[in-house]
Order: structure tokens, then C-alpha cells, then sequence
């Protein structure tokens, strides 16, 4: 059996997935990337291979993606997150599949991907100026509340009126939720207004590329469900989570670990 | 000279010698490209354009040109030299931004700075600048570059179709010859205007030839190569230049005729559409290249729309030399200042059948709104066609280069996967 690695060093978190060759999956680590990415890729595939008891020496071969891809000097090659995300949806999602549309919200940028009937990109559009529609957004805004980042989804699906948050920017929108919370607005509406903000913007950017089909959301925004919530509201349509939304990229680098070496 | 001006002239002189030495680099590139970047480095970073370009005593006048509607042919008639000077450097742009409001458009904004500032040099030469009534910003501009030099605003119709306009236009032309004429103290003879044409007409027709070649299925040359090149035309003398650019189409024949490409073959073949990307603002031209795409047109006013169509004058006579140089300068335009311009689709269409194009990247310059307008049209028209669009919003600034690589890079990616479909075994 061939095992193949896909490294997605992201600027929040760094992940790695194992695949085979009859692209089974083998298992998968995340970690923090911290300041140095080349090491953390080290030391968690390191400790992936060991879960799942194959030498690193072993592999066949690495593909890293990501903000931080061309750092990974263990990979062999690289290839961008769109094509990375890309190739992860087309394997999470059955033949039959409905969903034409990706939307990855990371911790430093959103994207919008847009396939075609065949799984091929038919377009894409990226956030990466600046940090509205990002993980780091909510992030922020769930400091102001003090609440953890993994409160705050489910928080927002408890609110039956989200407050209206209409800063896009970070700076502006924190001082916009603290006026709220001096107004005694209810911590549940205000958190239910991040999310419809963040899902609002994001609806623009996949208009802009073309949304058709059903939604997949990927990316650490996959594993909040006021985000998926806000997100069914705010584009009409089914959002489908993947079974590892934060994984999606480096599944994806791994399968296209596993085509490059078929074909060298 | 002012310490200001010491200052841009170093930053300006390290960003442009960074895009020539980054052409100097490519072991590959085409022989006869060394003299163009000598031009280039000429103007922008030995700040030396007055000694290479001989202005023996008594010096003749220098015409400073914006845009693309001002005829060179009757300023070389005149005796004089024409010099263009849309801007392209960052470093001068950040000097702009003080005189100029903050949506300008970087091109405005460095043809500013480098105006106030004399910086480079070049910009201090010109007895006079032209400025044609192109889109607002251009026109603004023209307002402002009078508190430093002398200015003719050339009044550019914008509804080119109209018998009216084609009248107003030529009316134009006779008073930029008057003014000319009155500039330099020589009366315009009909010999020499058409000798002008002439000299100009074999400049166009090598800047024709360089498309053609560049139209091979494998390239010859790359397209910063290319870029440079054309551009160039904008600091030399039009006879020099024109002797280089045959010398370089000369090679890029033999080149294809021995199936040398200049980069790796198989490269997805892209056009760089809207907004110019002008020297040394290389950022685009760059990114494309080195992320695996060929490079091989452009529609730029730097580039191809430039020089490419000749003057069709017959008669030879004065007025009808003239009718022909208005008609030149202003129909086979398609700057989007001008409405309508379907004829600008038109093109597009022909050049993704001529170039045998795979995708187009948009350049939308900050500011710049009229290019931005023309993106729908354009983008269906690709649609139509089945050709992918990258929409770029960028201005001269470097710090979003990384960004922009990645949507580049995953543009092209998306490309060649379109080409050769589906994941893994």
C-alpha cells in the first residue's frame, strides 16, 4: 500500500490528512501552526503517521497547500488552495451530489469555488485584503463577548431576533458590539448578528462568482452551525457541512499527492 | 536639485533596475531585447534619456505626450521630439498622492509626482505636455500639470461616430500643428509630414509583425519581453527604435523557424486585458510568467493598442494627410473612455481566435472605473466564447503581490485543469 500526505499549513491552523492509493482515507491531525510552519508540519505528521503506523519515511509523497505551502520543505510539491479545496470537495461529495458551490471560510481569508457538472473549477473568488468574512472576524467579536469560539454557533442559533451588525471592518465592528452590549442588547442577538454579517458578506463574494447548485462550507467556518444557519438564510439554499471541514484542503492535497506521483 | 527629487529618482532608479535586471536574468531572453532595456534604464534609472537620445545644440523642443491621441507624426514633422509619459512607477504615485484626491488612478497619480518632483528627469525635459481629453482623471490632471508646465489639452471627442465629432476632431489636429509650429519656429511642410508618416508607419509595422509573431503556437518570446520592447518606443527616437525592433522580430523569426520556445511549452496562453501595466510597474506581467502562464497579448495602451494600425493617407496632401492622422488617432481606438465601444469587443473576440487564447486577466487599476464598466461586457463576451476572466484590482503598491499570486496561480491551475479533468486513478 502507497500512503500519501497532504499538508495545508493555513496561517491559524496547520493540518494533515494520510490517504492510499484506492483513496481511502487514512486519518488526520491538526495543530496550531504557530510561528514556525516548517516545524509544526514536521512534528504533526510525524505524529500522524505514527497514529496510524506508517514511517514518514514511508510515504510516497507530499503535497502541501495553504498560506504558508511554499515553507513546507518536507513536501514535494505545492499547489494552491483552490485547487487543493477543489479536488477534497470532489471527494467528499458523491457522484450525485448537488453542491456546485464551495465556501471555505479560513482563519485568514474566505473563498468562493464554483465547479462545474464534472467537478472541474469553473471560477472562483477570494477574500485575502482584509479580515472581514474571515475566521479571525468572529474570532474577535467572540473576544469582546467573552465567549469561546466554539460557544458562540451554537449561541447565535438560540436568538430569535439577531441584532443588525453593519461594520464589515474588525476595529469598527468591535466597537460597534460593545455599544451594543452598553445598550443591554442581548449577547445571543448580537452574536446571531456576527453571523449574518460574516454570512452576508461572504453571500456577496459567491453571487460575484456565480453560486449555483447547493452549497459545501469547508474550513474551520464548517464547524460552526450559526455560520451554517446564517448561511442557508442568507443564500437560499442547502449548506452541506464535509465530514472534516477543517480538512478538506489537505485531504485534497494528499489525493493530488497520490495523482502526481501516478503520473511521474 | 532638491533632496526630494535626489530621493524618488534613488527609489524609482531601484525599482526599475529590479524589473531589467529581472529580464536580464532570463539566459534565454532574445539577444536584441538588451537594447531596449538599455532605453529603459536610460530613462528611469540612470536618469540619462537627454544625452542618449543626442539633443544637440540648439536643442530641439521635447513634446511630453499622455494617451494615445496625440500624432506623433506631426510633432516629429515639426522637428521636435516626442516623449510619452503616462506613469508607471510606484514610488512617483506615492509622490502623486498628495495632489491628486485618493480614488485617482495610479497612472495619474505618478505622472504627477514625477511632474512636481522632475523625477525622472525626463519629465523636466518636455517644453510641453499634450494631454488629450481622455477620461476624467486625465482630464484633471491636465488642470494640475499647468502649475509646472506648459500644457495643450488636446479636446478628444468621445463619440467617435459622429460626423461632428470627426470635424471637431480635425479641427483639434490643425490648432496641435499650430501650436507646434509656433512651439519649435517651423512651419509643418507637407515633405516632411510625409516623411513622418513614413518613419512612423515602419515603426507600426514592426510593432505589427512582433503580434504576428507572437500569434506562433509556440512562443518566441515571453510577454514582459514583449511589453518592454513596445514600450521602449515611448523614449526613443521612432527611426532607432524602429532599426531594434526589426533586429528583434528578425530573431524571433529565426526562432520560430527553429521551434525555440522561450519558456517551457504547454504553458496556458493569456491575454492581459483592461488597464495598462506600465513601466516599471511590472507587477502582472510578472505574476503571469512566473506562476506558468504565457504571456502573449495584451490591448494595452502601451502595447498593443499603441502602435498598431498604420495612417492610410493616399493623396499626400496636406488635408488629406491630416484627415488620415485624425482618423488614425482617434477610430481604431478602444480606450473605454469612449462610448460606445463595441468596437473593443470586436478585437477582443479577434484576438482570442488569433492568439489561440485560454483565459483572459482582467487589470482593473484603482480608480480606474471606465475599465472596471467594460468588465461585464467583456466577461460575457468570454463566456460566450467559453474563456475563464480573472478580475485583478490592484494599483502600483507591491505589498498585495503575494495575494495576488495565489489567485494567479490558482487562475492557471484552474485553466490546465480544465484541460486535463479529474482527480487521481
Amino acid at each position: 500500500m502507497r500512503v500519501f500526505a497532504g499538508i495545508d499549513a493555513g496561517s491559524t491552523y496547520l493540518k494533515a490528512a494520510l490517504v492510499d492509493d484506492k483513496r481511502q482515507l487514512l486519518g488526520v491531525k491538526t495543530a496550531p501552526t504557530g510561528i514556525d510552519a516548517r516545524e509544526t508540519a514536521k512534528e504533526v505528521l510525524d505524529a500522524l503517521c505514527l497514529q496510524v503506523g506508517v514511517e514518514p519515511m514511508a510515504l510516497a509523497a507530499i503535497t502541501a497547500t495553504g498560506y504558508s505551502r511554499r515553507q513546507i520543505d518536507l513536501a514535494g510539491d505545492n499547489v494552491t488552495e483552490i485547487k487543493a479545496h477543489a479536488a477534497g470537495a470532489r471527494w467528499a461529495l458523491g457522484a450525485d451530489s448537488e453542491v456546485r458551490t464551495l465556501i471555505d471560510v479560513g482563519g485568514q481569508d474566505s473563498k468562493v469555488i464554483v465547479f462545474d457538472d464534472n467537478g472541474a473549477v469553473k471560477n472562483f473568488v477570494m477574500n485575502d485584503k482584509c479580515a472581514a468574512g474571515t475566521g479571525r472576524f468572529l474570532e474577535a467579536l467572540a473576544r469582546v463577548l467573552d465567549v469561546s469560539v466554539k460557544e458562540i454557533g451554537p449561541m447565535a442559533l438560540q436568538s430569535k431576533l439577531p441584532c443588525e451588525i453593519n461594520s464589515m471592518c474588525v476595529v469598527f465592528a468591535e466597537s460597534e458590539v460593545i455599544s451594543l452590549l452598553a445598550r443591554r442588547h442581548d449577547p445571543v442577538d448580537i452574536v446571531a448578528g456576527i453571523h449574518v454579517s460574516m454570512a452576508k458578506r461572504i453571500a456577496v463574494m459567491a453571487r460575484k462568482a456565480g453560486l449555483s447548485g447547493e452549497v459545501l462550507l469547508t474550513g474551520g467556518g464548517g464547524l460552526n452551525p450559526g455560520l451554517v444557519a446564517a448561511f442557508e438564510d442568507e443564500l437560499l439554499c442547502d449548506v452541506h457541512i464535509a465530514e472534516h471541514p477543517q480538512l478538506n484542503g489537505a485531504i485534497g492535497a494528499a489525493l493530488l499527492a497520490g495523482r502526481l506521483a501516478a503520473a511521474a | 536639485m532638491g533632496k526630494r527629487k535626489q530621493r524618488l529618482l534613488r527609489a524609482l532608479g531601484r525599482s526599475a533596475e529590479g524589473v531589467l535586471r529581472g529580464l536580464e536574468e532570463a539566459a534565454d531572453r532574445p539577444k536584441q531585447l538588451d537594447y531596449f532595456i538599455e532605453v529603459m534604464r536610460a530613462a528611469y534609472v540612470d536618469d540619462c534619456l537627454a544625452e542618449r537620445l543626442e539633443l544637440s545644440e540648439p536643442r530641439p523642443k521635447v513634446v511630453g505626450i499622455y494617451c494615445v491621441m496625440a500624432p506623433e507624426e506631426l510633432v516629429y514633422a515639426a522637428g521636435a521630439i516626442p516623449l510619452r509619459l503616462c506613469g508607471g512607477s510606484h514610488e512617483a504615485s506615492c509622490a502623486g498622492d498628495e495632489l491628486a484626491p485618493r480614488d485617482a488612478c495610479p497612472v495619474v497619480k505618478s505622472a504627477l509626482g514625477s511632474t512636481a518632483l522632475g523625477a525622472p528627469s525626463l519629465y523636466e525635459l518636455c517644453d510641453v505636455v499634450v494631454v488629450p481629453t481622455t477620461c476624467d482623471a486625465k482630464r484633471k490632471m491636465g488642470e494640475e500639470l499647468a502649475q509646472h508646465t506648459e500644457v495643450w489639452v488636446l479636446d478628444v471627442p468621445h463619440v467617435k461616430e459622429s460626423e461632428g465629432a470627426r470635424r471637431q476632431w480635425l479641427e483639434e489636429l490643425h490648432g496641435f500643428k499650430r501650436d507646434l509650429e509656433r512651439l519649435t519656429g517651423n512651419r509643418i511642410k507637407r515633405r516632411a509630414l510625409k516623411e513622418a508618416i513614413a518613419m512612423l508607419g515602419r515603426a507600426q509595422h514592426q510593432a505589427r509583425r512582433l503580434y504576428q509573431l507572437r500569434q506562433a503556437p509556440v512562443p518566441v518570446v515571453r510577454g514582459s519581453e514583449a511589453a518592454l520592447a513596445l514600450h521602449a518606443f515611448a523614449f526613443d527616437r521612432a527611426d532607432s527604435w524602429t532599426e531594434a525592433m526589426t533586429r528583434l522580430n528578425d530573431e524571433l523569426e529565426e526562432r520560430t523557424r527553429h521551434q525555440q520556445p522561450s519558456q517551457g511549452a504547454q504553458r496556458p496562453r493569456l491575454m492581459l486585458a483592461g488597464a495598462p501595466s506600465i513601466f516599471p510597474n511590472w507587477k502582472l506581467p510578472n505574476l503571469i510568467e512566473e506562476m506558468g502562464g504565457a504571456l502573449v497579448t495584451d490591448e494595452s495602451c502601451v502595447g498593443d493598442r499603441y502602435l498598431y494600425d498604420p495612417v492610410g493617407a493616399v493623396e499626400n496632401t496636406m488635408e488629406d494627410m491630416m484627415v488620415a492622422l485624425g482618423s488614425r488617432y482617434l477610430m481604431p481606438c478602444t480606450c473605454p473612455s469612449f462610448a460606445p465601444n463595441d468596437d473593443r469587443l470586436f478585437r477582443l473576440r479577434q484576438a482570442v481566435e488569433d492568439f489561440q487564447l485560454d483565459g483572459v486577466l482582467y487589470l482593473v487599476l484603482k480608480g480606474c472605473v471606465i475599465y472596471d464598466f467594460e468588465l461585464q461586457r467583456v466577461e460575457k463576451l468570454m463566456r460566450e466564447l467559453g474563456l475563464p476572466v480573472l478580475r485583478i484590482e490592484t494599483d502600483y503598491n507591491p505589498e498585495d503581490v503575494e495575494q495576488l499570486r495565489t489567485r494567479v496561480e490558482a487562475f492557471i491551475e484552474m485553466i490546465q485543469e480544465n484541460t486535463q479533468l479529474e482527480v487521481g486513478a
